[in-house]
């Protein structure tokens, strides 16, 4: 009698075993990106972009592309999203419940380098892919965490491009201001900034930060005035960007070029601005109007994946249902999206560790540009562009292989602004 | 030729520090004004509003809405902004803050932080949450040592004028006798045959019109990052103000954010001074630290009778 229950319970510990074996190992009916957004809050424009970029790219591999190829098999691409109200403390509770109630396969990050980072720790405990398309900051790529990749890319470069332009049409500018944000991300653009323009041979005449949250920065600005720079580099976020041109104009800080990181680029930022805003440069990760495309991509020797430039805007606007320009927010956010599936296809798996591993081999050309990993998952393969407001368009002035149109060098003053003049190209 | 340029280096720095004082007492009008309404409702109904910010906040979107849509003048705006608040002060006050006015303090915390965020979530839900700004451009003065635009005079004068009106109102009107005689003590206004009931609802609703129109008068001074959470950060200094004039005097209180604009612009330049220091991290911990050591000294506030 014992013998026969001993030999039951064997039994179904073998089969219920085999079940979950057999369960673990089979291929899984889809693919399922998970993602704390940023869809209210501070960050909330950048996180309807992203949202708006990687539904896009979602309905194209589905749509166009057939599916993700796994084990011979094509399978759906699924987007599962809450609302983390740009605050850490939801970022971290959210990737929580995605990776173990609703069980994505990878999680994308936030937007900022500082949501990022704080997500990080909870995606490696849960040995999980973190794809980061919203974080700059270079030093969330010296903490030695394994699961985190990157497809924005770091802020120390963001801007080099402005200082080369600069360089490049006004050998007699010499002396720059820097004034950045006090976060992560704004101070490794600061740092990258204030390292290649010693390079170039500008001098650094003034380097400050000024606190998140700011409401005044009249006292930053007016000592900034004094110091009485040729050209200003500055920014963080968006608020403080549309802060820092608002009252540059009320100080009458007159320059010949001014770049705002984060904030320059988006529509809503000439919106609040109007004609204040004409001239002002912003480093863009994408702008509608690159050139990149299949042919390109075969000149180059990369692969090319993904939707082109146009079918991209189409998709995007689709997803959103509105008549909205995607902006660079929404273009890495996509671009993250067939980085992945590309990674999956050519690990011919779903599991985070051989995907990871896949990821750090992966070089492809998409709508987005180029796209490469070092070692520690830091971008290394893409470019930036400089966009300009000029007339109320954003105009790509620099790189001059990707310009579509000249830059307007030097900036009618504030006060020609307020009269009505515009940004006109030189 | 080192003398000289010692020389230079102190005179531009003495600039600055006039340049930034003199901005930073424009400011500290508007800051003043934007605390008065808090003040106020502490002083008659010992309610701490914590959802301050939130009124300041709807009296910004109150002016985008007026100047964008409709084309109205931010200085127009002020006593629409003023009216609206004062219909929504009724409102509150009769459907939530009357049934709390002998509720435990948490009780009455509670319900103003609750009042905030059901606020900025309606303002959410109408206009989004994106940061939003607009460009109204009336010229400037240029005093030489600073550049102030016509909107940030407009902003102090326009707070200057309501904190007399103010004033004239509690001393020589028989409202405001009578909101005066409760804030004294209101079993005593009440045998006088003061309405009490009516008073702390006058004083409520007058307290959050004052803070939406302050709501328009700091727009006016920054036109920009106009979102549903702006409060926050105006919740936080507010309480700074309140706390350095005396936190039952709406003019202590104004007074409080003339000298909080004082600290807070005139330090940036001494701060700037040391070597390796971020002053703009230093002057809000001043501020903090001026806070501490007014509360540990004179709780009631520099600037209340007390």
């Amino acid at each position: 009698m014992k013998r026969n229950y001993f030999k039951t319970v064997i039994i179904f510990i073998a089969i219920v075993g085999l079940f979950i074996s057999a369960h673990a190992l089979a291929a899984p009916k889809k693919l399922v990106i998970g993602h704390p957004a940023c869809l209210s809050g501070k960050y909330a424009k950048a996180g309807e972009q992203a949202m708006g970029g990687i539904k896009a790219c979602t309905d194209w591999v589905n749509t166009v592309y057939g599916g993700v190829l796994l084990g011979g098999k094509r399978i759906p691409l699924e987007y599962k999203y809450y609302d983390c109200e740009s605050k850490k403390e939801a970022v971290t509770s959210l990737i929580g419940r995605l990776v173990t109630v609703n069980k994505v396969n990878v999680i994308f990050s936030p937007y900022s380098s500082g949501l990022t980072l704080r997500g990080a720790p909870v995606t490696e405990s849960h040995q999980m892919l973190y794809m980061d398309h919203g974080g700059a900051n270079n030093k969330i790529f010296q903490q030695g965490f394994r699961y985190i990749v990157q497809t924005i890319g770091p802020g120390s470069s963001y801007h080099e491009g402005t200082l080369d332009m600069i360089h490049h049409i006004d050998p007699k500018a010499k002396k720059v201001a820097l004034a950045y944000e006090d976060s992560e991300f704004a101070k490794s653009v600061m740092h990258g900034a204030e390292k290649h323009a010693k390079e170039l041979g500008f001098n650094v005449v003034f380097a400050r930060t000024y606190p998140k949250g700011v409401t005044d920065l009249t006292p930053l600005l007016s000592a900034l005035k004094a110091s009485n720079p040729d050209f200003i580099l500055g920014g963080g976020h968006f608020e403080d960007g549309q802060l820092f041109n608002r009252q540059m104009a009320d100080l009458d800080i007159d320059t010949n070029a001014l770049s705002l990181i984060a904030a320059a680029t988006l529509p809503a930022f000439y919106k609040a601005l109007t004609s204040m805003a004409e001239g002002v440069m912003g480093p863009s990760h994408w702008e509608y109007g690159v050139k990149y495309s299949a042919q390109g991509a075969q000149k180059v020797g990369l692969p090319w994946i993904g939707p082109s430039q146009d079918e991209f805007v189409a998709l995007f606007k689709k997803a959103l249902g509105k008549e909205m320009i995607p902006d660079y927010h929404a273009a890495e956010a996509g671009a993250q999206v067939l980085a992945y599936v590309l990674a999956v296809e050519k690990a011919n798996s779903f599991n985070s560790d051989k995907v990871r591993a896949a990821l750090g081999d992966l070089t492809f050309m998409s709508f987005y540009g180029g796209w490469d990993v070092d070692e520690t998952g830091l971008q290394v393969g893409h470019s930036m562009v400089n966009v300009q407001w000029q007339m109320g368009k954003r105009v790509i002035v620099w790189p001059e292989e990707a310009q579509t149109g000249d830059p307007c060098y030097p900036l009618p003053t504030f006060a020609e602004k307020a009269k009505g003049k515009v940004a006109v190209p030189r | 030729m080192p003398n000289k340029c010692i020389n230079e280096d102190f005179r531009m720095v003495l600039e600055q520090l006039a340049g930034n004082l003199i901005q930073g007492l424009v400011l500290g009008a508007v800051y003043g004004m934007a605390t008065m309404g808090l003040s106020l409702i502490f002083g008659v109904l010992k309610v701490v509003n914590v959802g301050h910010g939130a009124f300041i906040m709807v009296g910004a979107f109150i002016t985008l809405w007026l100047f964008n849509a409709l084309g109205i003048n931010p200085i127009l705006a002020i006593p629409v902004a003023f009216v609206i608040g004062m219909g929504l002060g009724f409102i509150f006050y009769y459907t939530t803050m009357q049934r709390l006015i002998k509720a435990p303090e948490l009780a009455t915390l509670l319900a103003t932080f609750s009042i905030g965020i059901l606020l900025e979530e309606f303002i959410k839900l109408i206009f989004g949450s994106e940061f939003r700004g607009y460009n109204w451009v009336v010229g400037k003065i240029d005093i030489g040592i600073t550049v102030f635009p016509m909107t940030k005079l407009y902003a102090c004068i326009g707070s200057a004028l309501i904190a007399a009106l103010l004033y004239m109102w509690f001393n020589k009107t028989r409202a405001g006798s009578a909101v005066r005689s409760v804030v004294e003590d209101s079993e005593g206004a009440r045998v006088c045959g003061v309405n009490v009931g009516g008073a702390y609802a006058l004083s409520f609703s007058l307290g959050i019109g004052l803070t939406v129109a302050s709501g328009v008068l700091l727009t006016m001074f920054i036109p920009v990052g106009i979102n549903p959470y702006m409060g926050g950060g105006y919740t936080l200094k507010a309480f700074v103000i309140a706390v350095l004039g005396g936190l039952s005097s709406p003019y202590g209180a104004f007074f409080g954010g003339l000298v909080f604009g004082l600290i807070e612009n005139g330090s940036y330049t001494i701060f700037a001074l040391l070597p390796g220091v971020e002053p703009f991290a230093l002057t809000r911990f001043l501020s903090f630290v001026i806070l501490l050591v007014i509360l540990l000294i004179k709780p009631t506030g520099i600037l209340s009778r007390k």
